[in-house]
């Protein structure tokens, strides 16, 4: 199972010592340095002198709370990308953590896979890939301009919202996605579906872009969500 | 009941207060009466005192001083008696006839038959039987052969009746007021009573025993109708109570099982050495049971915080025609797997104020639902209508549908109907649906789609938005 990327210098800003305790040595084994601050004024000296490729911050903490760190860095000019921590979790909180300049925002408990699959794709979104017209995995290849998909050199037929789905894997290529954030970004929804119903349009596409080809490229990572990978 | 306490009633205070203004207002009315009587009897006795020196004068006229001397002679006796007096002296000032014994010594009465008050003293009163010096009325005519003739009555009389009548009205006042303060200490007592039933009954219930109420006097009364209110609104209180026992011994029924599960499965692995991914598949189902343990709390939380309804600061312009389609997209897959016709029907602009992500999340359960209880080939219809003053969501669907007794039932929290206790579910999605209906403020009505279900959310809206 591939769940870790290496090599993020990340800070955790969070006063629940085990649980901060538990994703340091969870982070590290995925190859991340992490910094860890249990107190806002400390955390926010951090995240204002280091140069980090994440932060990870708790709403609620001693000293100074999470949102103000945020406002503060972005006041500094400090664009470091963050998540918000949260054990309040209502749409409004939300929307608060976001405003407030937060990237990513999270309510406690969630999954671990669920925080690192995130982490990932907000220290590297700003990163070229994100930017590139035509992107390429295997022989797998998407033109986003004029919104077309080959493999193999065979032209495959996707509906937008397919086409949607499969750039934001291709995007992410190597890296965990769960199906929160694929719900997130292309359906921009925010809720729980009960159901599942991403699994299902997962295998659509799959259908679509693995079936008839020797090697799989869409897969399903046990527990947390899939991978768009050459190798499982 | 001590009397302290008893002062501090509103009833007794307000009683004490429109007693003094009562008491007032009344001794004005009989000050008023003591002074009209009290002129009344003066204009009485001049009137009097006019009438006999007019008869008098008559008895002058035709038999001159004699006859008048003669007629003054005859009424002194009894004149003495009835407190009336005469006094006829001669043009030399000598007492002629009278039972005055003297010229009243303020001796500047003028002598033109008016009544005048004069100051008369004792000693020209004889036998000064009861009457004192006083200022007596008096009136004076000078007869046309210089003689002057004096009539004067006693004021003693008019002033027994007005100090009878001082005293009666002492009376009435004093009673009066001591009526008031009665019937506001009595009234007072009776409100303290019926205060104390009720503060009772709160007390027995903040003991403990809810189902205590406040009794009622069967009068009808403002204190029944307030004693009738608080006992509703107990009832309300201890309904409530209930519903969280309710949910409290539900959560507990329901976690209790996977957390077992989750628990035993644990032991169980550890009890041999095992391989690893023997460990692996129990730490992965393990990983699941939490999961869904998560999910169940989190819904609960969401339902919990959606019921106390103060959370409508983010809230935009929701347009449901492409709600449902983006729904439709999610879900109509989901349905094609068990080979489900899912139809979208939408029509007219229907543009709401609200929240999407909650709005998505009661429609994504009302289509989940509908999936999962509807056999595989059957049919599931989402429709946005508009209408005059609402606009319509309704999700429709062929299943077993739910029998008009239960549709109540389930929109309660963990209710899952026997039918459906295979499925997976925790049994709060439409508890979910009905919390985000009520916070937009909208209807949700259960219907029988013959055979399937019908669910119904209307949201109020007018034509002129």
């Amino acid at each position: 199972m591939r769940l870790c990327l290496s090599g993020m210098h990340i800070l955790l800003i969070e006063d629940d010592v085990l649980a901060a305790e538990y994703l340091t040595k969870g982070l590290g084994e995925c190859g991340h340095v992490v910094d860890h601050a249990a107190d806002g004024n400390v955390g926010l000296n951090l995240a204002l002198n280091g140069h980090y490729d994440v932060i990870v911050v708790d709403r609620m903490l001693p000293g100074r709370d999470g949102l103000t760190i945020i406002r503060m860095l972005r006041a500094d000019r400090n664009q470091t990308p963050a998540l918000v921590l949260s054990a309040l979790g209502e749409v409004d909180d939300r929307v608060e953590g976001l405003r407030a300049g937060g990237d990513d925002y999270l309510v406690k408990p969630y999954a671990f896979s669920e925080l690192l699959a995130r982490l990932e794709a907000l220290a590297r979104r700003n990163q070229p890939a994100a930017q590139q017209q035509r992107l390429q995995i295997a022989d797998l290849v998407i033109d986003r301009q004029n919104q077309t998909v080959k493999r193999a050199g065979r032209l495959i037929r996707l509906q937008p919202r397919e086409f949607r789905l499969l750039e934001y894997l291709m995007r992410n290529a190597g890296r965990l996605v769960t199906r929160t954030m694929l719900l997130e970004h292309v359906w921009d929804f925010n809720f729980d579906p009960q159901t599942n119903v991403i699994d299902v349009q997962i295998s659509r596409l799959r259908g679509k872009i693995d079936t008839g080809f020797s090697v799989p490229l869409l897969h399903t990572v046990r527990g947390a969500g899939y991978l768009l990978s050459e190798s499982p | 009941m001590n009397l302290p306490r008893l002062f501090r009633t509103t009833a007794v205070r307000l009683t004490l207060r429109y007693a003094i203004a009562y008491a007032v207002v009344m001794g004005l009315l009989l000050a008023a009466l003591y002074w009209t009587s009290s002129r009344y009897v003066d204009s009485q006795l001049e009137t009097g005192l006019e009438q006999e020196l007019y008869s008098l004068n008559g008895k002058f006229e035709s038999g001159g001083l004699q006859k008048l001397a003669q007629a003054v002679s005859q009424r002194e006796e009894h004149g003495l008696q009835e407190g009336r007096y005469y006094l006829l002296v001669g043009r030399d000032g000598a007492r002629i006839a009278g039972n005055l014994l003297a010229w009243p010594p303020d001796s500047h009465i003028p002598y033109d038959g008016k009544v005048h008050s004069v100051w008369v003293e004792d000693d020209i009163i004889p036998g000064s039987r009861y009457d004192d010096d006083a200022y007596w009325p008096v009136i004076v005519r000078e007869l046309p052969d210089g003689s002057r003739l004096l009539l004067s009555r006693s004021i003693r009389q008019a002033e027994d009746l007005q100090e009878s009548m001082l005293y009666l009205m002492a009376f009435i006042l004093t009673m009066a007021v001591l009526l008031a303060l009665a019937m506001g200490v009595t009234l007072g007592r009776t409100i303290l009573g019926r205060m104390d039933t009720i503060s009772r009954a709160a007390g027995e219930i903040m003991a403990g025993d809810l189902s205590r109420r406040v009794p009622a006097s069967g009068s009808n009364d403002e204190f029944d109708a307030l004693a009738e209110r608080l006992n509703s609104m107990l009832d309300r209180i201890q309904q409530l109570i209930k519903g969280i026992r309710e949910v409290t011994d539900n959560v507990a029924h329901d976690m209790r099982s996977p957390l077992s599960r989750l628990r035993n499965r644990l032991e169980v692995t550890l009890l041999e050495g095992r391989s690893k991914d023997e460990y692996r598949d129990a730490i992965g189902k393990t990983i699941e049971d939490a999961e869904s343990l998560i999910r169940t709390f989190n819904t609960m939380l969401g339902i919990a915080q959606l019921d106390s309804g103060n959370n409508r600061t983010q809230w935009s312009h929701v347009d449901l025609n492409t709600l449902a389609s983006d729904l439709e997209e999610l879900y109509k897959p989901v349905a094609g797997q068990k080979g489900q016709e899912f139809r979208l029907v939408t029509g007219e602009p229907a543009e709401i104020t609200g929240s999407r992500d909650l709005l998505a999340q009661a429609i994504g359960n009302l289509l989940d639902n509908a999936i999962k209880y509807t056999p595989e080939g059957g049919a599931i219809l989402l429709r946005v209508k508009r209408l005059e003053d609402a606009i319509e969501v309704m999700v429709r669907d062929s299943g077993a549908g739910i029998p008009a007794a239960e549709r109540e039932h389930v929109l309660e929290r963990f209710v899952r109907l026997e039918s459906s206790r295979h499925t997976q579910g925790n049994g709060l999605g439409l508890s979910l649906v009905k919390a985000v209906a009520h916070l937009h403020g909208a209807g949700l009505r259960l219907g029988d789609a013959g055979p399937g279900l019908t669910v119904t959310l209307r949201f109020p809206h007018s034509r002129t938005d």
